[in-house]
């Protein structure tokens, strides 16, 4: 049979996201697939070095368009810990509810692209219809419904509206009652099975060798998570457990973006209970004067879709000297993507790529 | 921990420069040809997951650094030990001009996009990477776009006020 060239994306309409992937097929088998990011390229880590490192922050934030908090997050942990600054414990509660709730929101427009990615556009609506529903909580705490930058060094922008915590816990409830609804139509769905048990497999071995992290690796079956190994804001206050599956596949890697959307519930309602009463914010220098001292930091967090890193250089002055983000898309969409499509049917294209959960901004920065 | 591992590296390598910053954090300084042995060494050991390779462009010294950022995985599936919380910044300095390195996918394969990404934006060229082709940007730029000689608004000025603006005809 004859081989020809495909381009997938970055015009296509199994394609979510600046994203494009040259297939070499022949007949409906892909013999050879390359990702070709690039197009959401801005160069934000160069534009950082001309800003100072208050100024940032309305970069730093658009690297990853879905998910944007823990983005503000990392920034925060590298500036605070090399210019030494502490985090008051109420800020450190409000932090990891923050990025709890961010990550639902993340795991919900995931479950959007890949319910719809399967033509279960019911499914996809009441996704994006309870993501909605965080985001108006994001609106009303920070006044942004997308970017918010509301994680600041020192702490965090502002303390909790009165009445929040409640409407917080009402927002989760209305969301946890339609868990049932959801696992009827998509999640216990033999359709669902059918199309995602076995697709994109990978071993736990391979998934070491290739760099991957977040539900990659944990749906081979391992319990890394950087919330557990090395914890940050007030994750090693409450107990919790990390989802994982066995089998590697997609179905795997999907089931565990639902576990995980439910323990990020469950956590947010601990937290809310633990929380402190006290500030939320300790001052920092004036920021136009701000000087930090020389030296380097390597921060990391768990963002919804797997390690985020931060490698961070000052040279002593009010900009930083050198910023290189880490993002978990990276490794699944340049690595992952190109070895699990070798030998795949051009119909589970997109499903392989929405289950390995790549975000195109996140690669480009 | 971290103490043995000071000494475990201390004495298989010779002409390496060890700091410990922190208490979770060893910065290993060496020279060109030694990285790939210490990799592969420091894997040995455990510290199977490569996060990161980055590059930080040292003007006033006239040099590039290479830095590897070394973590590990678990060794079960759930016990999490102190060895995670651990890494390791391996670091290397290659000359500004005609700048060149070994590459490291033998060791770590996740190195891939990590080094063409660096060739693009820093001017390494990784000797043995099988694909050293353009990654992020579109155009070709005499000088790598992320040292620090390259001026960004200079470059804006350059290449896009050559563009005629448009002229919009009044009816």
């Amino acid at each position: 049979m004859r081989e020809l060239e495909l381009y997938f994306g970055p015009q296509h309409l199994g394609m979510v996201g600046n994203f494009s992937i040259t297939l070499k097929v022949e007949g409906d088998r892909v013999l050879e697939a390359r990702a070709n990011p690039g197009y959401l390229h801005r160069g934000f880590e160069k534009l950082m070095e001309y800003r100072t490192w208050m100024q940032n922050f309305p970069m730093v934030c658009r690297i990853n368009v879905v998910e944007p908090d823990s983005m503000e997050m990392i920034y925060a942990m590298a500036v605070e810990k090399l210019a030494n600054i502490q985090v008051p414990e109420r800020a450190n509660y409000v932090r990891s509810i923050y990025l709890e709730l961010a990550r639902v929101g993340s795991h919900l427009f995931g479950l959007w692209a890949y319910a719809n990615m399967l033509g279960f556009d019911t499914v996809a609506q009441w996704a994006m219809y309870h993501r909605d529903l965080v985001l108006d909580l994001f609106e009303e705490l920070t006044g942004g419904r997308v970017y918010h930058i509301y994680i600041w060094p020192g702490g965090v922008r502002r303390d909790f509206p009165p009445g929040f915590e409640d409407k917080v816990v009402n927002t989760l409830h209305s969301i946890g009652g339609c868990v049932p609804d959801y696992d009827a139509t998509f999640f216990n769905n033999r359709l669902f099975y059918e199309r995602a048990n076995g697709i994109g497999k990978i071993s736990r071995e391979q998934a070491k060798q290739w760099g991957a992290t977040g539900q990659t690796l944990r749906a081979t079956g391992m319990k890394f998570d950087i919330r557990k190994v090395e914890p940050y804001a007030a994750y090693d206050k409450v107990d919790w457990d990390v989802p994982v599956r066995e089998n590697g596949d997609a179905y795997s890697r999907v089931w565990v973006i639902r576990d995980e959307m439910i323990e990020s519930v469950h956590m947010i309602f601990k937290l809310l209970d633990a929380m402190p009463e006290g500030p939320v914010y300790n001052r920092v220098p004036n920021p136009f004067k701000w000087k930090i001292p020389k030296g380097e930091a390597y921060v990391r967090c768990e963002s919804s879709r797997g390690e985020l890193g931060l490698y961070m250089v000052s040279s002593g002055g009010d900009k930083p000297y050198r910023v290189h983000f880490r993002t978990p898309s990276y490794p699944n969409g340049l690595i992952l993507l190109e070895k699990l499509l070798k030998n795949a049917s051009i119909a589970d294209v997109g499903n392989i790529m929405i289950s390995l959960y790549v975000v195109a901004p996140e690669i480009d920065r | 921990m971290i103490n043995s591992l000071r000494q475990k590296l201390e004495a298989t390598f010779k002409d390496i420069r060890i700091a410990i910053p922190e208490e979770s954090r060893i910065v290993v300084t060496a020279e060109n040809d030694g990285v790939p042995a210490i990799l592969r060494y420091l894997k040995d050991l455990g510290l199977d997951h490569l996060a990161l390779i980055s590059a930080v462009d040292w003007i006033e010294e006239n040099c590039l650094e290479l830095c590897f950022i070394l973590t590990s995985y678990m060794q079960n599936d759930d016990e999490v030990t102190g060895r995670q919380k651990l890494h390791i910044i391996l670091k290397t300095s290659i000359p500004r001009e005609k700048p060149k390195f070994k590459t490291v996918i033998g060791i770590f394969p996740n190195a891939e996009p990590y080094e063409r990404e660096i060739h693009e934006l820093f001017g390494i060229k990784f000797e043995g990477h099988p694909r050293l082709t353009p990654l992020l940007l579109e155009r070709e730029y005499q000088i790598p776009p992320f040292r620090k000689d390259f001026d960004t608004r200079k470059y804006v000025k350059e290449v896009f006020d050559k563009i005629p603006s448009v002229e919009i005809e009044e009816k």
